[in-house]
């Protein structure tokens, strides 16, 4: 129980070193971009929560098919679909929001109904509606959910190949284009993104890992809440 | 000096809330939370 607590305390003061560090090279280190001046300092978050949006989800997706696999079924992969989902949700929001914030000085508009900003709205209210699914609860609602989450996966997709499928005002691959060259030249803006990456993985693992813990104790309450509610009603101990 | 900072002070501000908020929240409750020695019990 101490190890466990030590690695979590560990765990989480190496994701808060990696964000500060984050934040000093975003604002601090990198240097503003020759088109877009200062506003680019936005992109070293925006790309990596679209990321990570992206691995949250991947992440939902893996977990609830193995829940449904009858051999691997276990309630740690719908608290983890759950968890994972949750904090997806998160950075499709802060993606949505930063690049509107950035669309302003640099398209002129905070908002555009263009391929890949309605493609990710899109993807914002159907993991939305998946969170709201999971606390509707029920008879067989861990594999009504597990369903729904493969079925909202099918977006992600979409909403990465957008760019490529359709005519958009939003720009190709930020770092890989689609000859998967890498499109960033200066070591200070590269490392700072990958930086971003990590950060946001880091802080993605720390908090599903916390939120599944979470999961797993309100699982085991209602459990034992609905066995005494039996015991109540028959009047034989549980 | 570079007008566009405003804007980034938005987001980097915008983003520390959400996150803040999320995080403190999950601590707040992982504190509340029965440990293992408690569900043991």
């Amino acid at each position: 129980m101490i190890a466990s607590w030590l690695w979590r305390r560990w765990f989480g003061i190496l994701t808060l070193k990696a964000l500060v560090a984050l934040a000093v090279f975003g604002l601090v280190v990198a240097p503003p971009d020759s088109e877009q001046g200062d506003a680019a300092r936005l992109l070293y978050v925006h790309v990596p929560a679209a990321w990570i949006a992206y691995l949250a989800f991947f992440v939902t997706a893996l977990a609830s098919a193995l829940y449904l696999w009858p051999r691997t079924r276990n309630d740690s992969w719908d608290h983890l679909a759950g968890a994972s989902a949750e904090f997806g949700v998160l950075c499709t929001g802060l993606t949505l929001f930063l690049g509107s914030v950035w669309g302003k000085p640099i398209w002129g508009t905070w908002w555009q109904w263009e391929a890949r900003l309605t493609t990710t709205a899109v993807l914002l209210f159907l993991y939305l509606g998946y969170l709201a699914l999971r606390r509707l609860g029920g008879v067989s609602s861990q594999r009504r959910n597990a369903i729904a989450a493969l079925i909202a996966f099918i977006d992600v997709p979409i909403v990465h190949f957008s760019v490529s499928w359709w005519t958009s005002l939003h720009q190709q691959g930020s770092v890989f284009n689609d000859k998967m060259d890498v499109t960033i030249n200066d070591g200070r803006m590269a490392f700072t993104l990958w930086l971003g990456a990590g950060a946001f993985t880091l802080l993605f693992a720390w908090c599903c890992l916390g939120r599944m813990r979470l999961l797993g104790i309100e699982s085991k309450n209602s459990e034992l809440e609905l066995e005494a509610a039996i015991a109540q009603r028959t009047g034989v101990p549980s | 000096m570079d007008h566009n900072w405003g804007y980034v002070a938005v987001g980097y501000v915008g983003t520390l809330a959400v996150l803040g908020t999320y995080c403190a929240v999950l601590i707040s409750k992982l504190r509340k939370a029965p440990t293992e020695k408690h569900e043991q019990r």
